[in-house]
């Protein structure tokens, strides 16, 4: 076998982390199998619409309506995607065992990210769709029944990785012990082992690093992790799926999320997707003291430029806000990085239909051109995707706390994120000059931005305490592709989603007709029906669809 | 002499040979002939084609041969699989196309012209120049590819796109296994013989040539509403949905009705804002920096009477062809040389082909028993194609982009939709212009050369060496664009070549004796087969400038220029073909058929195969009890069985598992340097070691007849064809990751049909003659297997639905469309609220709605499965794009020196998916150009007859959201595909000028076409010239349509 050499098994284990982005590995569109999830983590889970039009991607109007049928093909992109991942990392591990001219550190060191990589994938799926078969390099018969829950051999996956990888890796792009700690975390926490998770997020958030050896903390300013100039110095990268832009091919450029630009006569040209919604924004509306509305946000909503045209007059809204929400949502009136001033109506494609705002975090510079590939019909950016970063870790080990009944150290935890959202530094400024957008920033904040951490002993109670969690992973967290699998392990999906549909409905003519969320068949999505189809032998279905489908 | 008895007139280039001998001649254009009779001989046969073959006694010396035209075919001599046969001889299912009837067709390619010419073969092409069109023989056999195999001067190819038609002496289509099993592994979909014209006679040079206009459709195709009426479709969009059209589209004024802007470019300015100042104007459309885009300043008059995109693509053009040819030879030698020159321009516009074909084919005798001769053929072809039937094609974008844009700024550069929400189209005539400076060019050396030895008596060898030397080179250059919504800002110059060759090198030994009242005829060889072929693909881009000949792969300046390159090589070897012919007193014929292939595709278990027919024939017609039915001059029944093969699918690394990589796959940033990819692997092929041929067991019954004194000639054939073992790569289950899935003999299918012509020739009066000739082919077409775990699978693309429409399913024909059944409109709400109770009742409330999305003036689908409500489970079969039949109608008439001819196709029963309709009459599917049925013909509650749902801005479930019956429409179409008046004047009235006859001619091409399919045109290639085309066609998204052709011509000869 000529790649069984230490070179061929590197290219393996290359290929193997090729997948991560999902383009062009399972022959399906670029948007279902995207690693960002941001149709079924973030349009799913209310952060956002679909965005665009009507007509546009019609596959996914059903999936985020809850009605969808179990043959709509974007649940297999997602699930194709995933198996090649495995099925790259099978290879790996296949072929490893012919290698007799490695060291045995370089040898468990391949082993152990062929098995963190293989985790991910699993862990992807089963978040997605609950029971998945289990395939493994041993496996020769590839219909296999999804009868078995497959979270402990995603266990068993990360622990040898967090066990035997290395704490440093010689390239960024690798994953490390502390990467494969914080997924093996994350693991348990998912199954809501909040012990075990708790003493591994804490060995984390004290001794963790990044591969290239920079300790976890979070970086001063919010929005240096979408900028890929201070990838390499990252301290939050925990996991980061590193993109490209100009290497010769646009499937490393975020392909997956190439429609996720503004529309009209913006800069991007393309294509209006994935536009975060009115109760998202509302959510960043803090009281006097700095602090969110935990419950009552969509009574103190943001004001909207919904149904006035670039050419009328607005002023955007002058209440307090919390400053992540510039960094999160493009809105009229604010500078959009440096591109210019959002002028609103021009820049969305149908407002009627999926709202005034504009998704942000994934958008590049205009001062670093070198970050934007510009050779397809939409935007690609080298903006790397954080599969987990380090204010993520932050939050899952309060939410470990909280459960374990350390609410103090919980509040410690949730304020060290605050913290950072509080520093100046990181806020969105109005520019010098509304016409030169690239000749930098003035020091006049762009929004009234009002943030305080939890004063002493907010977190009275493990109730309070989780409700401040979960809202804090929204407003920290959003559009990176998590609140949907967040809302399902959290128990609350059912709840959350149809008070959501009961706000938005009336204004977002994409969801005028949705159905209600239903628990738990909506919890997870329906395993794809032309894989339980393909794989019924002899009259047999090997695959077994999920309840209520 | 040889004359005809019609008129008098010589006939030329007859075959004269002595009864029982191989020793033969032919006459020369003024229909002499002589040669030396052996010793013992005294009987001639002299045969020409279209004339009846008789045999006569030249004892004395020197004879005068009268032929009689002969409406019968029977006595023609047909080229078959290797041997040739009299067709009264033929027992296996073949069809002779009528090659000048063919040859009226103004096209360059030959399968266009057999379009209705001969039972038994489906062909639809479209109006692109070069565009290779679907031919089917005898329906579809297989998923995968279905192309005949061409046989030309016996050398296999799969490709005659490039033969000069002109060329053509004759063609046979071989469609049985009796027929066709001869060529073993391939012979699956049909073989189609083309035997390239001889020298014969003095030496003679003939000149053919024509010029014409193509004409396209005039009108408004696709029935498009003007920008004011697109104005107005608009705000009731909004309005039928409860929302104020002013506020989400600002274009069109702030009042009650849409008004038109004067500029569209800066949006909604009106004349004499400061905004339209010339002097603001900026717009570089050579930009290199991607920023430079944002400081363009735009100005667009708003094109209020409306631009109309079909015709600005669409254009009148022109095209001609001519044909030289010299020819000559005696009994001993002969030559052909041939040059055509076509030049045809397409009607959409940038498209184009021009073609450069010279022939020499020649022969020579060495002493009595040793000939030896060469066909070949080179050819020159320059023909940029487009991809039409696509929503991101030249055409796709014309059926898409709004009338009140403009094809150009007010400074000349494009207009487009650029900020003004109007759609995403991109101007067409952009598109294409863009395209000004691609060349490509290609060219191939095609043909044979050969020796044959007699080496006893009946006991001929022969061998022959052949096959093709190709190459191919373009280069092209992605322009950025500026005048869309969504630009390409980069720039992008590629560059590619390819070459290849093959080989075919064949061995047979004939034998053909006649002892008493049996005639034998007894054949075996070998063959080898070799191909191989490499190509090259780069780009490159960040060019300084854009000029062409500056533009090369280095002077761009990009970090990661790619360059990609491949190659393949297989074989073939039969070490076995053989076949035996035995007739009984002319009575009984049986003919069988062995050949054994072996593939370089397979394991070398599964490497050969065997491929046997037999077939029998009982000429009734000869029998002593049917010498009293004076009527019936000829009839013969036939029946055969055979098996034929197919490997045409599988590709050579089938067998083995194959690791690969590519930067888009599976490279990888490892070291997070933001603009680098380290090399990373995937699995590519995944094995499967079992693969072996393909088999197509094939049975077929069928009757010949000649009537009335030879006026009628009739045949028709059933046949059936079981394909077992039929080669697919089902999709592998996702777990199975995302390699190359093998074929493995997975998949049955049943195909039968029937198929039959019948052709009259008459005297009105001695001057005023007629032909008549009607051909039908017809096929059905059943999949009974097509993997262990699945029993269907989708094919095609799903467009914009988020289902696949094209399924295969176990039961039914291939390529059938599936999706929901329209039952017509909700029209009522206690209509939808009877379902909705209903599907309550029926559920016991689990379900309340019948209908996901019903509404007022939305489609109400049918409810298959009859369990209340739709769901999944209520998609079904909703059309066919497999025709019930189709035929050719020919009609011939000539009077004194004029001749006058009429060729009508048709096709009947299949059904078209005209997803023209999702763009241009549905509202919410993309902003764009939309028709006047979605204005004037959409639901309202005082409309319910209506072809198109009520217009709204958003997309349900039951409107544009899924694949309905609604595209679903009657695809069936008669067409006249020419008329030809000509006049001819013969030797007699052309004097000393040299010119021995002349004939002039007018025609018209494409004349009319009788149909209900509301597109522009109802013939629909594949969308696809690949080899998944026999699993994705019938879909309009915009075609390539047919032009009418107005032609004159000119035939002479020196």
């Amino acid at each position: 076998d000529v790649l069984a050499s230490p070179s061929g098994i590197n290219a393996l284990l290359i290929g193997a982390y090729a997948a991560l982005d999902g383009q062009n590995v399972g022959n399906g569109t670029p948007w279902g199998s995207s690693v960002s999830n941001w149709i079924w983590g973030s349009v799913m889970g209310t952060d956002a619409s679909k965005g665009s039009y009507a007509g546009d991607q019609q596959g996914m109007n059903e999936i985020f309506n809850y009605q969808s049928s179990t043959s709509n093909s974007f649940f297999e992109d997602k699930w194709k995607a995933d198996y090649e991942g495995i099925s790259r990392c099978n290879n790996v591990l296949k072929v490893l065992p012919q290698i007799t001219t490695m060291s045995t550190a370089d040898t468990t060191n391949i082993a152990a990210q062929a098995k963190f990589l293989r985790a991910h994938y699993y862990f992807d799926l089963k978040k997605m769709f609950n029971m998945v078969p289990w395939i493994d390099e041993t496996t020769t018969d590839y219909n296999q029944p999804n009868n078995t829950d497959v979270w402990p051999n995603i266990e068993a996956d990360f622990s040898y990785a967090y066990d035997n990888l290395p704490e440093t890796q010689s390239e960024a792009g690798r994953a490390n012990k502390w990467a494969a700690g914080a997924y093996l975390g994350k693991a348990y926490l998912y199954q809501g082992k909040y012990a075990d998770a708790k003493t591994i997020f804490d060995n984390i958030i004290a001794n963790g690093k990044t591969s290239l050896g920079v300790k976890y903390d979070l970086f001063t300013n919010f929005e240096d992790n979408w900028r890929p100039e201070d990838e390499a110095t990252s301290p939050e990268a925990v996991f980061p799926v590193e993109m490209t832009a100009n290497a010769g091919s646009f499937d490393n450029a975020n392909y997956g999320d190439m429609l996720n630009f503004p529309y009209g006569n913006s800069p991007f040209g393309c294509c209006g997707f994935y536009q975060p919604r009115q109760d998202l924004v509302n959510s960043y509306r803090t009281d006097a003291n700095g602090l969110p509305y935990l419950d009552t946000y969509n009574d103190h909503a943001v004001k909207s430029d919904m149904g006035i045209g670039s050419g009328q007059p607005f002023t955007p809204d002058a209440g307090n806000l919390d400053p992540r929400l510039d960094w999160t949502a493009g809105r009229r009136g604010l500078p959009f990085n440096d591109w210019g001033i959002h002028p609103g109506a021009d820049w969305i494609r149908d407002q009627a239909y999926a709202g005034p705002y504009a998704n942000k975090k994934n958008i590049y510079w205009q001062v670093t051109p070198q970050f934007h590939d510009g050779s397809s019909w939409a935007p690609g950016s080298a903006i790397n995707y954080l599969v987990i970063r380090f204010s993520d870790v932050l939050l899952m080990a309060a939410e470990c706390h909280a459960q374990t009944d350390d609410l103090a150290g919980a509040q410690a935890l949730v304020n060290k994120v605050r913290n950072r959202a509080a520093n100046k530094s990181g806020w969105l400024y109005k520019y010098k000059d509304d016409s030169d957008p690239t000749g930098g920033f003035s020091t006049t904040p762009a929004a009234n931005y009002v943030i305080s951490p939890y004063p002493a002993g907010y977190f009275s109670n493990k109730d309070i305490a989780l409700k401040a969690i979960y809202f804090e992973r929204k407003l920290e967290l959003a559009m990176e592709g998590h609140r949907f699998f967040d809302l399902v392990r959290w128990g609350i999906a059912e709840s959350t989603i149809n008070a959501f549909l009961t706000y938005q409905k009336p204004f977002s003519a994409d969801i005028a007709t949705a159905s209600k969320f239903v628990a738990p068949k909506n919890n997870y999505f329906p395993i794809p029906q032309n894989e339980i189809d393909i794989t019924t032998v002899n009259g047999e279905k090997t695959l077994t669809q999920n309840p209520g489908y | 002499k040889v004359t005809s008895a019609k008129d008098g007139s010589p006939i030329g280039f007859a075959t004269v040979t002595v009864k029982g001998t191989n020793v033969g001649t032919s006459s020369d254009a003024d229909g002499n002939f002589s040669l030396t009779m052996p010793a013992g001989s005294t009987t001639l046969v002299i045969s020409s084609v279209g004339y009846a073959t008789i045999e006569v006694d030249a004892s004395s010396g020197s004879v005068n041969v009268v032929l009689s035209e002969s409406s019968s075919s029977l006595d023609e001599i047909i080229v078959t699989g290797y041997t040739s046969q009299k067709k009264k001889d033929i027992t296996g299912s073949v069809s002779v196309v009528n090659v000048e009837e063919m040859n009226k067709l103004p096209t360059s390619q030959i399968n266009n012209q057999l379009q209705g010419q001969a039972a038994g073969v489906t062909v639809i092409g479209s109006g692109q120049p070069g565009e290779t069109p679907q031919v089917r023989i005898r329906g579809i056999n297989t998923f995968g590819n279905n192309n005949p195999l061409y046989v030309v001067d016996g050398v296999p190819t799969g490709n005659i796109n490039d033969l000069n038609p002109n060329d053509v002496a004759s063609l046979q289509v071989l469609k049985d296994a009796g027929a066709a099993s001869i060529y073993g592994s391939r012979a699956n979909n049909g073989v189609i013989i083309i035997t390239t014209k001889r020298g014969r006679g003095k030496t003679s040079v003939t000149y053919d040539g024509y010029y014409g206009q193509q004409v396209v459709k005039r009108g408004n195709p696709w029935n498009m509403l003007n920008p004011q009426e697109n104005a107005d479709l608009t705000y009731l969009a909004y309005r039928n949905d409860g929302l104020e059209p002013t506020t989400y589209y600002s274009l069109y004024g702030s009042g009650d009705k849409p008004v038109l802007p004067d500029y569209i470019a800066p949006a909604g300015a009106k004349e004499g804002d400061p905004s339209v100042n010339p002097d603001l104007y900026y717009v570089n459309p050579n930009y290199t920096d991607a920023s430079e885009l944002g400081s363009f300043h735009r100005i667009i008059k708003a094109n209020k009477a409306g631009t109309d995109w079909f015709h600005e693509m669409n254009k009148d053009a022109p095209m001609q062809s001519h044909n030289v040819t010299v020819s000559g030879g005696s009994d001993k030698n002969s030559y052909l040389f041939s040059f055509n020159y076509l030049d045809q321009q397409g009607t959409v516009i940038y498209t184009y082909q021009k073609k450069y074909a010279v022939r020499v084919n020649t022969q020579f005798s060495i002493g009595d028993r040793i000939r030896v001769g060469e066909n070949l053929s080179y050819t020159i072809n320059n023909n940029p194609q487009i991809t039409p039937l696509t929503e991101g094609g030249f055409i796709g974008y014309a059926m898409r982009e709004m009338p009140i844009i403009p094809v150009y700024d007010i400074m000349g550069n494009f207009a487009g939709n650029y900020g003004a929400a109007l759609g995403n189209a991109f101007n067409p005539v952009a598109t294409a212009y863009r395209t000004r400076n691609d060349k490509g060019l290609g060219s191939r050396l095609f043909g044979a050369g050969y020796v044959d030895v007699d080496l006893i008596k009946g006991l001929t060898l022969h061998s022959q060496f052949g096959g093709e030397v190709y190459s191919g080179y373009y280069h092209s250059f992605g322009y950025p664009t500026y005048e869309n919504t969504e630009n390409t800002t980069s720039n992008t110059y590629y560059e590619g070549s390819n070459w290849g060759y093959n080989w075919t090198w064949t061995n047979t030994l004939t034998y053909h004796r006649t002892f008493g009242k049996h005639d034998v005829q007894l054949m075996a060889g070998t063959e080898a087969y070799y191909e191989t072929g490499e190509n090259i693909d780069a780009w490159n881009r960040d060019y300084f400038s854009f000029d062409p000949n500056y533009t090369t792969l280095n002077t761009g300046t990009y970090a990661s220029p790619s360059v990609s390159s491949g190659r393949y090589y297989g074989s073939l070897w039969s070490p076995i073909i053989a076949r035996l012919d035995y007739q009984f007193n002319e009575k009984y014929i049986i003919s069988g058929v062995f050949r054994h292939d072996g593939s370089s595709k397979f394991t070398p278990t599964h490497k050969y195969g065997n491929f046997p027919a037999v077939t029998v024939g009982w000429r009734i017609s000869q029998e002593k009890f049917m010498e009293s039915v004076k009527w019936i001059n000829e009839l013969k029944l036939r029946a055969g069985w055979g098996i034929m093969g197919n490997q045409i699918n599988v590709f050579q690394n089938n067998q083995y598992a194959t690791y690969n990589g590519d930067k888009g796959s599976s490279f990888y940033d490892i070291g997070g340097t933001n603009s680098s990819l380290v090399q990373g692997f995937k699995t590519g092929q995944v094995p499967n070691e079992d693969t072996k041929w393909e088999k197509d067991i094939n049975s077929n019954i069928g009757v010949d007849a000649t009537l009335f004194n030879n006026k009628l000639n009739f045949t028709l054939d059933y046949y059936q064809k079981n394909i077992k073992d039929l080669l697919f790569n089902p999709p592998l289950p996702g777990t199975a990751g995302n390699g190359t899935a093998p074929y493995v003999n997975i998949a049955q299918m049943h195909t039968n049909g029937w198929d039959g012509s019948i052709s009259y020739h008459g005297n009105i009066t001695r001057d005023l003659q007629f032909d008549l000739g009607f051909n039908l082919t017809s096929y059905k077409n059943e999949i009974i297997k097509v993997s262990n775990t699945s029993d269907y699978f989708f094919t095609g693309d799903s467009r914009r639905f988020g289902n696949n429409f094209i399924i295969n399913q176990v039961g039914q024909p291939v390529n059938e469309f599936y999706g929901y059944k329209v039952l017509g409109y909700f029209n009522t709400q206690a209509e939808i609220d009877a379902l909705n109770d209903a599907a309550s009742k029926a559920t016991n409330g689990e379900v309340t709605t019948y209908e996901q999305d019903a509404g007022l003036g939305r489609f109400k689908y049918a409810d298959v499965n009859g369990d209340g409500y739709i769901s999944d489970d209520d998609r079904t079969y909703i059309g066919n794009p497999n025709p019930d039949f189709t035929y050719g109608i020919n009609i011939g008439l000539t009077y004194k020196a004029f001749d006058f001819s009429a060729f009508f196709f048709g096709t009947q029963g299949n059904e078209i998916w005209n997803n023209v309709k999702y763009w241009t009459d549905l509202f919410p599917t993309f902003v764009g150009a939309k028709s006047k049925t979605a204005l004037y013909d959409s639901w309202t509650p005082e409309h319910t007859n209506a072809s198109a749902p009520m217009v709204s801005s958003n997309s349900y479930f039951s409107t544009a959201g899924v694949a309905s019956s609604w595209y679903v429409q009657n695809g069936s179409y008669l067409r006249c595909k020419y008329m030809v008046l000509g006049y001819t004047l013969g030797a007699n009235n052309l004097g000393k000028t040299g010119i021995q006859s002349l004939r002039v001619y007018v025609q018209a091409a494409n004349l009319f076409t009788i149909t209900k399919y509301a597109g522009v045109d109802p013939e629909i290639n594949s969308s696809a010239g690949d080899d998944t085309q026999s699993r994705d066609f019938g879909v309009d998204e915009g075609s390539y349509a047919n032009p009418k052709q107005f032609i004159i011509g000119l035939n002479v000869k020196f």
